[in-house]
């Protein structure tokens, strides 16, 4: 190309003869409508990467701390981005006010029981996430303002290592060669020596010589007490014997029961019958019974017919006593 | 003794050459950039000029240099993914390419290929038509070649830097998410929200000033050498080395303050 553009001869004053370029106008018109496009898409796809022409609603967090938090970075749902840190501010009560833009599209994800985290990891960057356990529940509104929860595994590491490094010196104080654990692993081993040794281990066990042959005396008589015990449960056992034929033997007390019990059961049939005889005894008062209540409503008949023949009589002695001369003047005269 | 009075002269001029030509090189930068906001710059015959400088200086360049950035992309993105895997770091892979690539070695790249491959040579011509004394019977012809000549190199060479540099990062880009997901498009929103949040605001803006900075120092500063330097015999060998050496330390420097604006 330089060698097509080499300067004409110097002698020639005039300009240098370029090479004819057909339709450079055109091609350079489209160069430039290529390069305008090129920059311009690069502009619309920068500018819709960075959500300008999604709407939004505006999600507020609170936390104690915002280390680590910057702009720009993702609020994610399961994983999956649905919002970005647009602000961060410090409130007036000194907490860190995050300002998260949610694309209304993605919004129906958060619930007003929505939880949120903010994660440091010991390596990466931080991360705020949120949870909804409950999807059925009212969505957040527009501006709504949430207390975020801090999990900083970081954080944990000075109190992870104070922690081991104090377990560490219980370990070496236990281990120590006058500590708890060397006292115990030589009384241990006396002990292992005393097992070997010729009392073994009741010599563990009572501590001493004089308590083991106690011990072992004490055996002994253990030992003559069974078999005394012994020949007292073989005389026990004659002496059941010997009651046994007393008591059912062809001489003993059972068959003298026996006959008791028969003429018991003798009587017992007399009394039955006797009892049968006072049923029927029973029976004919019940018929003689039954024969007063007739007479009795016989006799009130007759008391009936009594009265009313009284009653007739008496009606013919007062027609007597009127029809008779003598019959008393029963008017009062009013003077 | 004459030839050390000689040098200890040069030595002393040095400082005062070097701020001459800086300063040039400003005045230069801000002539240029009068005229490129001037209507009267863009009448026919120079507008003729301008196109053929703008095709010439970018067509037959875009082609090579897109497909070479596009290999050099794939080793890289390949080389930082794999690392990363084996890291168990996969989810800072892409966005490690995305800041190595697009945001830093493609624009200086770009800057750096189009110095060598167009602006130098064209501000060595120039030089040479100076020499030559064309551009003093352009002016004697009431033609300024400053408007005729000068600009429509400059105005190429800043688009040419442009042109490659916006290409370059959007193949980069491509390349990394085929290489990272594969062709399909179930990786799309994570890599556009990953995107979103590589270039912030402040990024972005860093971004775009630092390519505008490499294609005005690309064009600029070998055109105003060009224009203006006097070239004693035997003091320097090129001026191509020269304006190349210049505009590397202007490069470099630019990149070095977009770092610091990036990540300080």
């Amino acid at each position: 190309m330089t060698q097509a553009r080499t300067p004409a001869d110097p002698s020639d004053p005039s300009l240098p003869s370029p090479p004819p370029v057909k339709n450079v106008e055109f091609k350079a018109l489209l160069l430039l409508v290529f390069t305008a496009l090129l920059v311009g898409a690069s502009v619309l796809y920068l500018l819709y990467s960075r959500g300008a022409f999604e709407t939004t609603q505006r999600l507020v967090l609170v936390a104690d701390d915002s280390e680590g938090v910057v702009v720009g970075m993702n609020l994610t749902f399961s994983g999956f981005p649905i919002g970005r840190v647009r602000r961060i501010e410090l409130a007036e009560d000194g907490n860190a006010r995050i300002l998260i833009d949610v694309p209304t599209r993605d919004a129906h994800w958060l619930r007003q029981s929505s939880v949120f985290t903010l994660v440091r990891g010991v390596v990466g960057n931080t991360n705020i996430r949120a949870y909804s356990g409950m999807l059925t529940d009212p969505p957040l509104p527009d501006g709504a303002v949430r207390q975020v929860l801090r999990g900083d595994a970081s954080a944990e590491i000075p109190r992870v290592v104070s922690a081991a490094k104090e377990l560490l010196d219980n370990l070496n104080a236990l281990a120590a060669k006058e500590g708890p654990l060397g006292a115990s692993l030589a009384n241990l081993q006396a002990m292992t020596e005393k097992l070997n040794g010729p009392r073994g281990a009741l010599g563990v066990l009572t501590g001493n010589d004089a308590d083991a042959q106690k011990l072992i005396l004490a055996l002994d008589r253990t030992n003559t007490l069974l078999a005394r015990l012994d020949g007292l449960v073989i005389k026990a056992d004659g002496l059941t014997a010997k009651a046994d034929a007393q008591v059912f033997g062809p001489q003993g007390v059972m068959p003298d029961v026996k006959a008791a019990i028969g003429q018991v059961n003798a009587l017992l049939a007399d009394t039955r019958e006797s009892l049968k005889k006072m049923d029927a005894v029973l029976v004919e008062a019940k018929a003689v019974g039954a024969n007063a209540r007739v007479a009795t409503e016989d006799l009130g008949t007759l008391r009936a017919e009594v009265e009313s023949n009284l009653r007739k009589v008496e009606g013919l002695i007062t027609e007597i006593n009127r029809k008779w001369p003598f019959k008393r003047d029963t008017e009062i005269k009013l003077p | 003794m004459p030839q050390v009075n000689q040098t200890l002269h040069r030595a002393a001029r040095a400082p005062w050459r070097w701020a001459v030509a800086w300063w040039r090189i400003v005045h230069f930068g801000a002539l240029m950039l009068v005229l490129a906001l001037s209507p009267s710059s863009y009448g026919a015959a120079n507008r003729q000029a301008m196109a053929r400088h703008i095709y010439l200086d970018t067509a037959p360049v875009l082609t090579w240099f897109t497909v070479l950035c596009a290999l050099v992309s794939l080793v890289i993105t390949r080389i930082v993914v794999v690392t990363a895997l084996s890291y168990g770091l996969t989810q800072y892979a892409l966005e490690m390419v995305i800041r190595v690539l697009v945001l830093e070695l493609i624009p200086l790249t770009a800057a750096l290929f189009v110095a060598l491959r167009c602006t130098i040579p064209n501000g060595a011509e120039l030089a040479q038509m100076r020499r030559r004394g064309q551009l003093d019977a352009l002016r004697a012809q009431g033609v300024d070649p400053v408007a005729s000549e000068l600009l429509p190199r400059v105005v190429a060479g800043m688009f040419s830097v442009i042109t490659l540099a916006a290409l370059s990062c959007v193949v980069a880009m491509v390349l990394a998410y085929l290489a990272v997901y594969g062709f399909t498009l179930a990786g799309l929103p994570a890599y556009t929200r990953m995107f979103g949040q590589v270039f912030n605001p402040a990024v972005t803006l860093v971004f775009t000033l630092k390519t505008l900075f490499f294609s005005l120092a690309v064009s600029l500063m070998p055109m105003a050498a060009g224009l203006y330097e006097s070239n004693p015999a035997g003091w320097r060998t090129s001026d191509e080395l020269q304006g190349l050496v210049r505009v590397f330390a202007v490069l470099v420097l630019i990149e070095v303050v977009s770092l610091v604006g990036n990540y300080y």
